[in-house]
């Protein structure tokens, strides 16, 4: 039969209806999957009688190829079949989507740019688990072993951190922008370009960009405004970076603020930039007082919290606390104005460096330690520019119930989860420099820019992150006991995150990769395993889950944190969490949930400051809750399902989900579960407030 | 009767001195545990102990309460005796 002679007519991938022409089958096959010639004729031929048989008038691209596969998979070609196969979802999924928000990121609004983000991210995790890992890491991925995180962006590295010195010093001159600007000379201009360049730089990463300390680089564009200036500067900061719902997909630029109140020892004497992009003959030691006037301004605009008094959700302003923190004079007084920002609004992070540590934070918990090679980048700032390529999170329970008791056999597990989670690194390495190499005519053009000698991103320093999750279950599973159950149950949960630390190190030397720890947010991953952990390893998993089953609130205790429920009081918590903290080098959070209590903002500073003195914790984060009434406008403190002002069920609850806030709405099913369980600090900090003794 | 815990590295400076107690302390009948931080129980137990310098050195009563400590440094045989003997 002749494909003349068919009344057939295909709808085309191209938007176009064709005549039905069976050499295109055959084109295609040699292109794509590259047999021979006679397979492809012989195929093509098998397709055709099966349409022709079928009385079909029209028939799809995607159908005509799924025939295709059929007839591969007959003729046993199973990896021709993969490099043929069509990426894309059931119309069902798709108008699902349209209509329906997607709870797996509490970031992303609904809408038609959120709907296009995820359709993007569907199909390019779909590309990414079929062409960039190989088989067994993708089926590890899918079957709960191990979760790749962020897989629909895998063609961009994860998190970064960054320096406004950059801008400062060169513009904003980016590859094929329809225009380049020159250095800043004014304040708001340098603003207007900072926020300009974030948001490029959310298009070439997947996660948070986190801006290091940008209340010192901002400083010597400070010079001359009256206090009342710098607030306006202050709030068109916070402003902008918490009103871009217009950002890729609709969601806020996941942005970090580090923040200090003395200059660090590894800036003062570090020449500064000033305005039109020269040197000011100051060092930044010069500028404590610019620098310490913008950041108190910027309290001042968490504190007063957004047109309807509620907390911003972005910028989280994480301010680090140092030895020489508190050997600066009016600490006292700033420590005093930042706990009560964490009280009323709960914006502030404490982020603790001790001795000679010196740290970039962003993301949830993500931190970027400085080393020797950093701290010599420190004399030229703008060459402080880090990145994490990507984070693979490993399903800890599930090697308990593998492991059935055995101590050998679950460390072995954990050696094995671990490599292959090297193995993952690797693969997406390798993909990340493949797209590099195009240069600045290359997908990733943004990152190879070269304005100062070197690409960038600079790979050299790129690290990769190996998380872990429900470590508290693990130990349950094992021994029967929780982490907060027993001595014995939290130092087997030590040992446990020993081990990883010290693979870690070896893997780091092995591969000269920069491989670590990082407790892993797992907004969703936390659910995502106990779901299929139910699925899998019932009934142990039944016995193990958090949350309720019968609703299908379940999830896993997010990294090695402890039971959340557990009744404790803050101090024992953050002192306990704070034991792994030093082992877990890419970044920890211990979180405070305090529920409807309104600390004084001494109980706060004074917790702060023992936290710092007395334990390891890397950093904490105290959580106030909030419903705000979407009638009247009002926010109330705590939980509601009514407005306490006008009684309308019209609210919103807002709160922290995992490392930012948000509101409860959009949250996932595990989160909510979570939500229910937190145990809070109420009666503790109630009775702090008066008796001011931790 | 009390405990004494030892947290060395192979290659640490000082970690040798470290070794060297131990040996005297056995010598002498006191209970000793000396942890290796290159090693996953010993860097749990060093974690535990908030152990951020090496060699350290930690004395316990029965109860496991602390009676002595020395951090980042060796002390003298008579210091760990007299620690124990106050347990």
């Amino acid at each position: 039969m002749e494909t003349t002679d068919l009344n057939l007519f295909v709808r085309t991938s191209e938007e176009t209806i064709s005549d039905w022409d069976r050499s295109k089958i055959v084109d295609a096959l040699m292109r794509e999957t590259m047999i021979d010639r006679d397979t492809a004729m012989s195929i093509s031929r098998g397709v055709e009688d099966l349409i022709m048989k079928s009385g079909i008038k029209v028939v799809t691209a995607p159908l005509i190829r799924e025939l295709v596969n059929a007839k591969l998979i007959e003729k046993g070609l199973e990896s021709a079949r993969k490099m043929h196969t069509r990426l894309g979802m059931p119309i069902y999924d798709v108008d699902s989507l349209i209509l329906h928000p997607n709870k797996e990121n509490a970031n992303v609004p609904h809408g038609p740019e959120a709907t296009n983000l995820t359709l993007a991210e569907r199909i390019k995790k779909e590309f990414a688990l079929l062409s960039v890992f190989s088989q067994d890491v993708s089926d590890a991925h899918m079957n709960g072993d191990i979760h790749l995180h962020d897989l629909g962006f895998v063609d961009r590295p994860y998190c970064s951190g960054q320096s406004l010195e950059y801008i400062k010093k060169f513009g904003l001159n980016l590859p094929h922008s329809l225009s380049m600007a020159k250095p800043a000379k004014h304040a708001e201009v340098l603003l207007a370009h900072l926020v300009k360049f974030a948001a490029a730089l959310q298009s070439n990463f997947a996660g948070a960009i986190g801006w290091d300390a940008i209340n010192i680089f901002f400083a010597p564009y400070l010079e001359g405004m009256n206090d009342n200036e710098v607030k306006q500067l202050a709030q068109m900061l916070i402003f902008e970076f918490s009103q871009q719902a217009v950002a890729r997909g609709g969601q806020a630029i996941f942005t970090d603020i580090n923040l200090y109140w003395e200059i660090p020892k590894h800036f003062i004497d570090v020449a500064a930039i000033g305005p039109g992009g020269t040197f000011t003959g100051k060092t930044y030691g010069e500028y404590e007082r610019e620098a310490q006037r913008f950041v108190w301004k910027l309290f001042e605009v968490f504190k007063d919290g957004d047109g309807a008094g509620r907390p911003f959700f972005f910028p989280k302003p994480l301010v680090h606390v140092t030895e020489k923190f508190f050997k600066t004079e009016g600490h006292k007084e700033f420590l005093d104005h930042i706990s009560d920002v964490a009280s009323d609004k709960g914006n502030t992070y404490f982020v603790f460096d001790r001795g000679d540590t010196a740290k970039i934070s962003e993301c949830c918990r993500l931190s970027f330690k400085l080393d020797e090679f950093d701290l010599l980048d420190a004399k030229e700032p703008w060459r402080m520019r880090y990145s994490a390529l990507q984070n693979v999170s490993i399903n800890l329970p599930r090697l308990a119930y593998l492991a059935k008791g055995d101590d050998t056999r679950l460390f072995n597990l954990i050696t094995e989860r671990f490599l292959l989670t090297v193995k993952a690194h690797k693969e997406k390495r390798a993909f990340i420099e493949r797209l590099l190499s195009s240069g600045e005519d290359g997908p990733l053009s943004l990152l190879t820019m070269n304005r100062d000698g070197m690409s960038y991103l600079r790979m050299n320093r790129a690290s990769h992150l190996v998380g872990m999750v429900g470590l508290n279950e693990m130990v349950q599973i094992h021994s029967g006991e929780e982490m907060h159950d027993s001595k014995k149950g939290l130092k087997f949960g030590l040992k446990a995150i020993a081990h990883m630390k010290l693979l870690a190190d070896r893997m780091k030397r092995q591969e000269n990769m920069r491989l670590v720890l990082e407790q892993t947010p797992a907004e969703s991953t936390s659910y995502r395993f106990a779901k299929l952990d139910l699925h899998y390893f019932s009934p142990a998993s039944g016995r193990a889950v958090k949350g309720d089953i019968a609703s299908g609130e379940v999830y896993y205790t997010n990294s090695t944190h402890l039971n959340v429920g557990a009744p404790m009081n803050p101090i024992e918590r953050v002192t306990n969490e704070g034991l792994f903290h030093p082992l877990i080098e890419a970044g920890s959070i211990s979180h405070v949930w305090m529920g409807e209590s309104m600390p004084s903002k001494g109980a706060i500073a004074d917790f702060v400051t023992k936290t710092f003195r007395y334990t390891l914790s890397d950093q904490i984060a105290f959580s106030p809750e909030f419903t705000v009434c979407n009638q009247c406008s009002h926010t109330s403190r705590g939980l509601a399902e009514t407005c306490p002002r006008c009684n309308s069920e019209d609210v919103d609850g807002i709160t922290r989900i995992t490392g930012y806030f948000t509101k409860v709405s959009s949250w996932n099913k595990g989160k909510l579960g979570e939500l229910k369980q937190r145990y809070r600090n109420n009666e503790y900090f109630s009775e702090e407030q008066e008796r001011k003794v931790i | 009767m009390g405990l004494v815990k030892i947290f060395y590295k192979d290659d640490c400076p000082k970690c040798p001195l470290a070794k060297q107690l131990r040996d005297k302390l056995e010598e002498r009948n006191v209970n000793v545990l000396a942890y290796n931080v290159g090693t996953a129980d010993g860097l749990a137990e060093a974690s535990f102990y908030s152990v951020m310098s090496l060699p350290t050195v930690v004395v316990e009563d029965a109860m496991e309460n602390g009676v002595g400590e020395w951090r980042g440094d060796v002390p003298k045989v008579e210091e760990v005796l007299t620690a124990i003997q106050s347990a």
